[in-house]
């Protein structure tokens, strides 16, 4: 009895509490966000082209008469306003609509791509944080040691380096010349890599993961060493050393706390992302997430599709993004939610 | 006879930057005895502060301690480990920072961070400790200690952050405090205040303490004894009140002549020049550019620092041509 009561008390005090409040304005203010990108998104996908022109191209013999009925089919011979009320009013229910190469439904279409896709991201955004984290607060403590510059060198290297040439390079050491990885695909077929089918999807995540998470390291660990050389220079971890009190415990609690904020939201940024993917990488290692069809569904102009992947992203990025700034509420206690 | 608590010897703390090696405390040497109050007074830049932090040994990158001997209670500080070291912050050796805004951790609470220091040296309790806490607050004047511990810097004012520094290098009783320049970010009648209460917790926890700063006004009302820096070298130490009456180094005169009089009818006598660069200081006497007294001798020969009457140490080469005025009885 007392405890249902004071869970309906301890709600109810989330109801009126300022946090809630200030989320429930961000949700709303959301909504013109995202009718905006959506009302841009498709005029811009419009002036793109006619989509069935293309068909056009693959089938030179095709009549008139039959482009005249796929217009119907795919409600592509009404104004563009009216195409687009139509497809916010699908939308709204869930429906993304059917896309034009093939007829199939987009909400199967992206429900089938995007787990390899989240897969994929997922291990190398986790393991790219949680990598380099700790190397870049060593490197900032060690500044201009010879393992920092070495830190330093490699991760120029990395944020200069485009992801296509990276993979191809392993492809072309580990799998050509080796033969010790498979270069394409997300799973084994014919034949199972290393004959068990968990160690082959391992097999085909390592050379992806291994570009993604360099890549993404190399950012990192520039943004944790800049912060931390500036919180490590402040006059409160300077009283915290004259205080006594252990290195690690100046690091890794009076100094991280105060650098994290910008890795935060690096964090954030990349989780909302990750359904865009990394087309460039899925591209070079053949891979069947969603990145690499969003890339094709724009080149072949299928308008359901990339308006469908556009809407996700743009969902997931502001809900990271509100995500961050709840996060920051609760590092830094100096902000306050207004 | 009184020990000395602190006893500074050839100091030499240099800073390797890029641009060169910034000497930035060159050869220091000073003793202080116990439960004494000490001035380290000079100019920005004179190596007050890096003479604290050399003692304490946390001197930041790229600075770092060459040369010298720092014996607090006879042991040298600078041939201990770092883990010895790490024991005697806080516990024995205290600073309180200059500005309370940057020195306090903004993303922690109070009780948090004065929690942390008593963990550092001692095993006492959860419950313990927030009592040791509490207790410490209301020792340096913080009213409703209890929920204040609760609250974060940022939402105290200046002066009372300022206490809540103090309270965290009281925390563990240290013997030896430097306090550099506690008051210079707080409004007069604030600092006034900081003052006596630093005066008294001086006395209650029978403290030495180390005042560093460049107002003499502080210096007057605080110490007993001064250490007048410049550009990294000691320019003269004497009694406090023998210093204001009669000072024996230009330095020390042009000091005194600089601080602002309501009863003084002329314009704010200033020093003329700049303190010089550190990383090619001048050569000789280090204040000769700026001495009115100079001779070539200055130019050429460092003077030492010798002991001209009892207490009384000057390092000048023409301290007994020169006729020097002090200030008035204060």
């Amino acid at each position: 009895m007392s405890s249902g009561r004071s869970i309906t008390r301890s709600f109810s005090s989330l109801l009126g509490s300022a946090m809630f409040r200030y989320i429930v304005r961000r949700l709303l203010y959301m909504i013109p966000v995202f009718l905006g990108i959506s009302i841009i998104s498709f005029f811009v996908m419009y002036a793109a082209g006619d989509p069935l022109s293309i068909i056009r191209i693959g089938k030179p013999d095709i009549t008139q008469e039959t482009i005249e009925s796929l217009k119907i089919y795919y409600g592509l011979d009404k104004p563009v306003p009216i195409q687009y009320l139509n497809w916010l009013t699908n939308l709204l229910q869930g429906n993304f609509g059917k896309s034009l190469r093939g007829g199939r439904p987009v909400n199967l279409l992206i429900g089938s791509w995007a787990w390899e896709t989240v897969k994929l991201q997922l291990i190398s955004i986790l393991l790219a944080f949680a990598i380099s984290i700790p190397i870049g607060i060593n490197s900032a403590k060690k500044q201009y040691s010879k393992q920092d510059v070495a830190v330093t060198s490699i991760s120029l290297f990395g944020v200069s380096m485009p992801t296509f040439w990276l993979g191809i390079i392993l492809i072309i050491i580990f799998s050509y010349q080796l033969g010790l990885l498979p270069s394409a695909g997300s799973r084994g077929a014919p034949y199972l890599w290393w004959d068990n089918p968990i160690l082959d999807q391992i097999a085909h995540l390592i050379m992806p993961v291994a570009v993604l998470v360099y890549v993404m390291l190399a950012q990192n660990i520039r943004l944790i060493r800049a912060n931390m050389l500036e919180i490590l220079r402040s006059d409160y971890v300077l009283a915290a050393r004259a205080s006594g009190l252990s290195e690690r415990k100046v690091i890794y609690k009076y100094a991280l706390r105060n650098a994290i904020g910008p890795v935060i939201t690096y964090l954030g940024i990349s989780l909302g992302m990750i359904i865009a993917g990394a087309p460039m990488t899925e591209y070079v290692f053949s891979w069947p997430g969603l990145g690499r069809r969003y890339v094709t569904a724009a080149m072949e102009l299928d308008f359901p599709v990339v308006m469908g992947i556009t809407m996700i992203i743009t969902m997931m990025t502001l809900i990271a993004n509100l995500m961050i700034d709840i996060a920051y509420v609760y590092i830094d206690p100096r902000i306050r939610l207004r | 006879m009184t020990e000395n608590i602190l006893n500074i010897e050839g100091l030499k703390t240099y800073f390797f930057t890029e641009a060169g090696i910034v000497k930035a405390v060159d050869d220091i040497s000073f003793n202080l005895k116990k439960n004494e109050s000490l001035g380290l007074v000079g100019e920005s830049g004179s190596g007050k502060t890096v003479t604290a932090l050399s003692v304490l040994r946390i001197v930041p990158k790229p600075g770092k301690i060459i040369d010298g001997k720092v014996e607090f209670n006879g042991d040298d500080l600078l041939e201990k480990t770092e883990k010895e070291m790490q024991k005697m912050r806080g516990s024995e050796i205290a600073i309180i920072f200059q500005d309370p805004s940057s020195s306090l951790n903004p993303v922690y609470n109070v009780e948090t961070q004065l929690r942390d220091v008593i963990l550092a040296h001692q095993t006492v309790p959860k419950a313990e400790t927030r009592k040791k806490v509490i207790e410490l607050l209301e020792v340096v004047g913080i009213p409703e200690a209890e929920t204040r511990m609760r609250e974060y810097p940022h939402q105290f004012s200046g002066g009372m952050k300022q206490r809540v520094a103090i309270a965290r290098a009281l925390a563990c009783e240290p013997t030896l405090l430097f306090a550099d320049e506690p008051t210079t970010n707080l409004d007069v009648t604030i600092q006034a205040q900081v003052l006596n209460l630093l005066n008294d917790l001086k006395k209650k926890f029978n403290m030495s303490l180390v005042m560093i700063t460049h107002d003499m006004g502080i210096i007057a009302e605080m110490t007993t004894r001064i250490v007048v820096l410049y550009a990294g070298r000691v320019c003269e130490i004497a009694k406090t009140h023998d210093l204001f009456e009669r000072p024996r180094h230009p330095y020390t005169e042009a000091l005194l002549a600089a601080v602002p009089r309501l009863d003084m009818k002329k314009t704010l006598r200033i020093i003329p020049g700049n303190i010089p660069n550190l990383i090619e200081p001048p050569s000789g006497c280090r204040f000769h550019p700026r001495c009115k007294h100079a001779k070539n001798t200055c130019k050429e020969k460092i003077p030492v620092l010798e002991e001209i009457e009892p207490e009384h140490f000057v390092a000048c080469h023409e301290w007994q041509n020169i006729s020097l005025k002090g200030e008035r009885k204060h």
